[in-house]
């Protein structure tokens, strides 16, 4: 606990004096980075510490208030969380110190430098706290700070926009959190988690309880069709920005939602399967939505909202096996939400700060613009290729290991959960493999529009690649991708950890073993696949050492002048599969009637749009601007009738007191 | 001690099986598609001949590619090769079997078609981009149907590892569920023509780039690169049909080479079957190509709901 | 016996599935008559043991009925009015085919609803019936062409057929072919509109008889 506190500590005091010495770049910069690395790391061994030992920690400044106690503590499922947040924090932090570089003098780095401590600082006190006001204050502080931070870049109109929408879709769900901590609190007569875990709460509460923390967090995390400020904030924010958004802000909308179920307990099966359902609609609607984006940013935003419904599908079953008793499967299903939850903040994080730097090299972000950058940025290129892989699910990395366990629990379900459960646990396997086969695409559509073939923009361009800065933090971000994909035990033991604190009983004898043991097959396996690489690789070289080895143009098929704008475009890419599934897409192609015989111009373009935002809360919007303009006559502007009404009001409430 | 030196030499006969054998279904569908065209046709052995032909070149690269290109049909091979191993040929027992190998399988594909996607989109020619955006399209929906399928048998088995899905020597309960066996197995069979790019869903022998899918993917691959593309074809083939002749097979004589006889000839039923139906159909036009794999998956419920009607819950 | 009535069954589920897949008029004409003959033999397989010569008229006349005459009847409207030979789909194959998947679950769950008084010879008769009915609804809703219209209000009969085996018992031989009847004679009459629509409007595609509301 002192390690944590420490860390803190110095994180706060950073914060402040960055601010002080904002003028004197140099010190500023180096400032933010050793308080970075230091509390990261001090933060990183407290976590592991209670992961390590299982040994739940807990502060008391016996600091009270009314109907509680603002105390901190750290058990297993925090610890998970803050060694996700930590990792993440260190790699984006130290990118961003590089990225943002460009822009001193221009800008007050110093505010940004404070605003990230900021952040840091009320996402880990959200993460430690043991009372709702305590976490609602670190909520808020977490959504107003990162708002701060998604305005860097505050000239341009639709980055204003996007902090707006950001700002309100929160607050709306802060609201819900709201009106569900005080129903607990007021059931629970105190607002301390550990009064609240104390006391039953009556089944219909608890799905009145549930729905409102499915849109409270829901919007936090991104849940279809509550994700709409995702898309928007996730571009306009500068790169390590984004990538602590989508690995770590919205993951804490997953950690609200479990410590919820922690301290609720006993849920109906009918939230175990709404959960289920809501992450296969996420999931699926996700990935199909990224594939029709042609934005690099707005597609990996898209893709968070995929995994998050991977990650929740594996609550779904964690949630629907409590509820059947079957604790193995709740086990694997939580364990395997928990490790992805880690693994996505990993892959995310890496692939938004590689993309970040395609951005600042190429100072554009749509990926038809972009192709063969793989041999001007090949440290770039190769390490958004690993994050793809594990984002894909694809073995060798860690997506795999998290996607594995989360089949895992649903094939579990399938085996021993009742015929209702049964359906259900096939949906989720049905929309998982839809899921990993659509990201595939998706990745195989931007890795290869950006990274290779030729530039479609510029025929000649130079690009270079990005200081070391930039790529140290990915290149670790990637050695973990590689780390738990090769090497799964420790991370799937750590999850079991945690998944053990969320079902609050321990883990059955021998079942870490059955639940690691297939998984080490699967590595010993793929051990076996890089030998036959490593075969065929010496076989080619051999064969080709006496063999003539030419290079060439690409073959046209006998087309005499190619040029690479007549390359495949990424939107022409994901075509075909947009086609396929366009009754559940907005998919327009716009191209306009020829007007006459051999019409000299013509032009296309295809775009998808946001179904939710276009057909839900936009009509929704526009209605209640509507009806608010119908109550304008109120806002006459003369004080006068301001005071009237002010009059009227106290009145009213005196009147209604003394009834 | 032993019974690791076993375990390493029943993994060599796996694969030395699998190489052997799994260019002759090309050649028996190549010999079927000649005999109904009344043809002589090319020998039996001519996909042996062709890859040690294409062994024995040089290569050309294009100066658009990178690394990827060169790697891709050694990852893809080496994939797919690996994937082998999780499934019973005949007499010869998967010697890697183990809880949930199914969702191996079915990502060691999905990696060997990555990589490949990737190296047709590296060589930047419009027509491979054409063929990669297909086959990409394509593979997303035969991966729900298989999954789909491999839930119904995992329903029926009680089981999840590719030998214990199958039966594990046990034969599956024909009697009872007989159906849903059926409807797994004419899914699978779907599957298995759309993943090895058969007539009614591509023609591996057209000639017209527009039109191909998996050939146009690979146009610009040369010697050994082309000859392990070829054969990691074949040997995607040999997997898939002996997962299938495992289904179809519900019986052991626990006489290895009894066993083996009876899987090789079922294999090359397998074989002439398929290249029976290259010759009496026409390859479908692309837009219903997805029809085509929608009534995979479909089948593949269907067997789902029979299991759940039947399988006693 | 059972498992062969089992995959017959199945059998006829599936050429539904395909009908509503296939996009040529006479494709859809030919699996409807290959439906109607297997459904003819599901009487034999059904009352294998006790076979009368009641049973043996009703499937012989359905086969023969539902089996030849009626694709026939439909080819020659079809060679007659010239129609062109693709299905117009109002609603897109891919979605047919998906809603057809869980109209097929649907009715599994219904009929385990559904109590029959009679022991019944296999669990998949009613599903199958109720499945080929809805689906021959759907290919009266989703497809466009006077011809898919005539196949889908056939196929419903199917469904109705095959649920009318159940009791072939105890319905007399007469009601059976009063309801085949009444089919052949509605085919008959939407032949003669489908013939008179392609006279007067010179294609027949149902969608524009909208112009004659008020």
């Amino acid at each position: 606990m002192n390690l944590f506190l420490t860390s803190w500590y110095v994180l706060m005091a950073a914060s402040f004096l960055m601010l002080l010495s904002a003028r004197v770049k140099k010190i500023c910069g180096y400032l933010f980075l050793s308080s970075l690395i230091f509390s990261c790391l001090t933060g990183l061994v407290s976590a592991i510490h209670v992961l390590c030992f299982n040994t739940p920690e807990v502060f008391r400044p016996h600091w009270q208030f009314p109907f509680g106690e603002f105390y901190i503590g750290i058990d297993a499922l925090s610890a998970f969380f803050l060694l996700l947040f930590f990792v993440l924090m260190l790699a984006a932090g130290i990118y961003g110190y590089g990225y943002l570089r460009d822009y001193a003098g221009k800008r007050s780095l110093g505010a940004h430098y404070c605003l990230y401590h900021w952040l840091s600082a009320s996402i880990m006190l959200t993460l430690v706290a043991k009372n709702a006001v305590l976490f609602l204050i670190g909520w808020e502080l977490m959504t107003v700070s990162a708002y701060f931070l998604i305005t860097f870049y505050d000239e341009k109109e639709s980055v204003r926009k996007a902090g707006y929408i950001y700002l309100i879709a929160t607050h709306t769900g802060t609201f819900c959190l709201l009106a569900m901590f005080l129903l607990m609190g007021s059931r629970a007569g105190s607002m301390n988690f550990d009064q609240m875990m104390a006391v039953p709460f009556s089944p219909s509460l608890v799905v009145v309880l549930f729905i409102l923390a499915l849109i409270g967090f829901g919007v936090k995390a991104g849940f279809i069709p509550l994700h709409i400020w995702l898309p928007h904030a996730h571009p306009a924010a500068p790169s390590h920005i984004s990538a602590l958004l989508s690995g770590a802000v919205i993951k804490i909308g997953i950690y609200g939602l479990i410590r919820f179920i922690l301290i609720v307990k006993h849920f109906p099966l009918g939230c175990g399967i709404l959960l289920l359902v809501i992450g296969a609609v996420s999931g699926v609607g996700g990935v199909l939505y990224a594939l029709g984006q042609h934005e690099i940013k707005k597609l990996l935003a898209y893709h968070s909202i995929e995994n998050i419904g991977i990650i929740t599908l594996g609550l779904g079953m964690g949630m629907m096996g409590q509820a059947f008793n079957q604790d193995t499967v709740a086990f694997i299903g939580y364990a395997g939400a928990l490790l992805h939850v880690f693994n996505h903040a990993v892959f995310k994080g890496l692939l938004f700060l590689s993309a970040g730097s395609v951005i600042r090299t190429t100072h554009t972000g749509e990926i038809d613009h972009m192709g063969g950058l793989l041999k001007m940025l090949p440290w770039t290129g190769y390490l958004f290729l690993v994050g793809s892989l594990s984002i894909c699910g694809l073995p060798f990395f860690n997506g795999f290991i998290s996607e594995w366990l989360v089949y895992q629990a649903l094939l579990g379900g399938v085996f021993h959960f009742d015929i209702h459960g049964i359906i259900f646990s096939c949906l989720g396997v049905a929309s998982l493999a839809l899921i990993g086969g659509l990201a595939a695409y998706c990745f195989a559509k931007a890795f290869g529009a950006i990274f290779l073939g030729k530039n479609r923009s510029k025929e000649d361009c130079h690009y270079k690649e990005s200081s070391f800065v930039l790529c140290g933090p990915m290149v670790g971000l990637a050695v973990i991708c590689a780390w738990i994909g090769l090497f799964p035990s420790m991370m799937v033991s750590f999850s079991l950890q945690a998944a053990q604190a969320i079902m609050g009983i321990t883990v059955p004898l021998g079942m870490e073993e059955t639940i690691l043991d297939p998984l080490l097959k699967v590595t010993s396996v793929l051990w076996i696949a890089v030998f036959i690489f490593a075969i065929l690789f010496i076989l080619k070289k051999s064969l080709l050492k006496t063999r003539p080895v030419r290079e060439t143009e690409t073959w046209s098929c006998g087309y005499a002048m190619p040029s690479s704008r007549m390359q495949y475009t990424a939107s022409s890419f994901a075509a075909p599969v947009l086609r396929i599934f366009r009754t559940l897409l907005v998919f327009q192609i716009k191209t306009p009637k020829p007007k006459k015989h051999f019409p000299a111009e013509t032009s296309l373009s295809s775009s998808v749009l946001d179904a939710s935002e276009y057909l839900f809360f936009r009509p929704i919007l526009y209605l209640i601007k509507k009806l608010s303009r119908k109550l304008n006559w109120i806002q006459s502007g003369h004080t006068q009738r301001y005071l009237l009404y002010i009059f009227f009001f106290l009145l009213t409430l005196l009147i209604w007191k003394l009834h | 001690m032993a019974q690791k030196i076993l375990a390493i030499i029943s993994l060599w006969l796996h694969l030395t099986f699998i190489l052997v054998s799994s260019p002759f279904l090309l050649g028996v569908i190549g010999k079927t598609k000649a005999f109904f065209a009344g043809k002589w046709g090319p020998p039996l052995f001519q996909p042996y001949y062709d890859i040690a032909k294409l062994l024995r070149k040089g290569c050309v690269y294009s100066t658009t590619t990178t690394w990827i290109f060169r790697a891709a049909p050694m990852i893809a091979l080496a994939a797919v090769l690996v994937s082998g191993f999780l499934v019973p040929m005949g007499g010869f027992n998967a010697p890697a079997q183990f809880w949930g190998d199914v969702i191996l399988f079915v990502y060691l594909f999905a990696l060997a078609r990555f990589f490949i996607i990737l190296a047709a989109l590296d060589t930047g020619s419009s027509f491979e981009g054409i063929g990669a955006s297909r086959e990409a399209t394509f593979s997303c929906l035969s991966e729900v149907a298989l999954f789909l399928n491999f839930t119904a048998l995992a329903l029926i088995s009680k089981n999840l590892s590719i030998t214990g899905l199958v039966g594990g020597g046990v034969s599956l309960p024909w009697q009872i569920i007989g159906p849903a066996l059926t409807l797994v197995v004419i899914s699978f069979f779907l599957i298995l023509l759309c993943e090895n790019s058969r007539i009614p869903v591509d023609d591996p022998a057209t000639h017209l780039e527009l039109t191909m899918i998996h050939e146009v993917m690979v146009l610009d691959h040369s010697g050994v690169d082309l000859a392990y593309i070829l054969y990691g074809g074949a040997v995607k083939l040999f997997v898939l049909g002996s997962f299938l002749m495992a289904i179809l097979i519900p019986f052991k004589t626990q006489n290895i080479f009894m066993d083996t006889g009876i899987f090789c000839s079922g294999m090359t039923g397998l074989a002439v079957a398929i290249g029976v139906i290259e010759s009496v159909m026409a390859r479908l036009r692309l837009n219903r190509v997805p029809y085509f794999l929608i009534s995979a998956v479909i089948f593949a419920v269907f067997a789902l709901i029979i299991t759940l009607v039947r399988g006693g819950h | 016996m059972e498992a062969w009535l089992d995959m017959t069954l199945v059998l006829v589920v599936l050429l539904g599935l395909f009908m509503i897949g296939s996009n040529r008029l006479g494709a859809i004409i030919q699996i409807f008559g290959l439906q109607s003959v297997v459904l003819g033999t599901i009487p034999f397989l059904m009352y294998f043991s006790k076979i009368e010569i009641h049973i043996v008229i009703v499937s012989l006349v359905a086969m023969v009925l539902k089996g030849f005459l009626m694709p026939y009847f439909l080819f020659w409207a079809i060679r007659h009015v010239s129609i062109r030979r693709e299905v117009s789909p109002l609603i897109g194959f891919g979605s047919t085919l998906f809603l057809s998947g869980f109209l097929i679950a649907g009715s599994f769950i219904l009929s385990s609803r559904l109590i029959f008084p009679y022991p019944v010879m296999s669990d998949f008769i009613i599903p199958a019936s109720f499945s080929t009915i809805m689906m021959g609804f759907l290919l009266l809703i989703s497809r466009a062409k006077a011809i898919t219209q005539v196949v889908g209000y056939l196929v419903m009969e199917n469904g109705i057929f095959l649920f009318a085996l159940l009791l072939l018992e105890k319905t007399p031989l007469l009601v059976e072919m009063g309801i085949l009847l009444d089919v052949f004679v509605g085919a008959l009459v939407m032949g003669i509109v489908v013939n008179h629509i392609s006279d007067h409007f010179e294609h027949t595609d149902t969608s524009h008889l909208t112009v004659l509301r008020d």
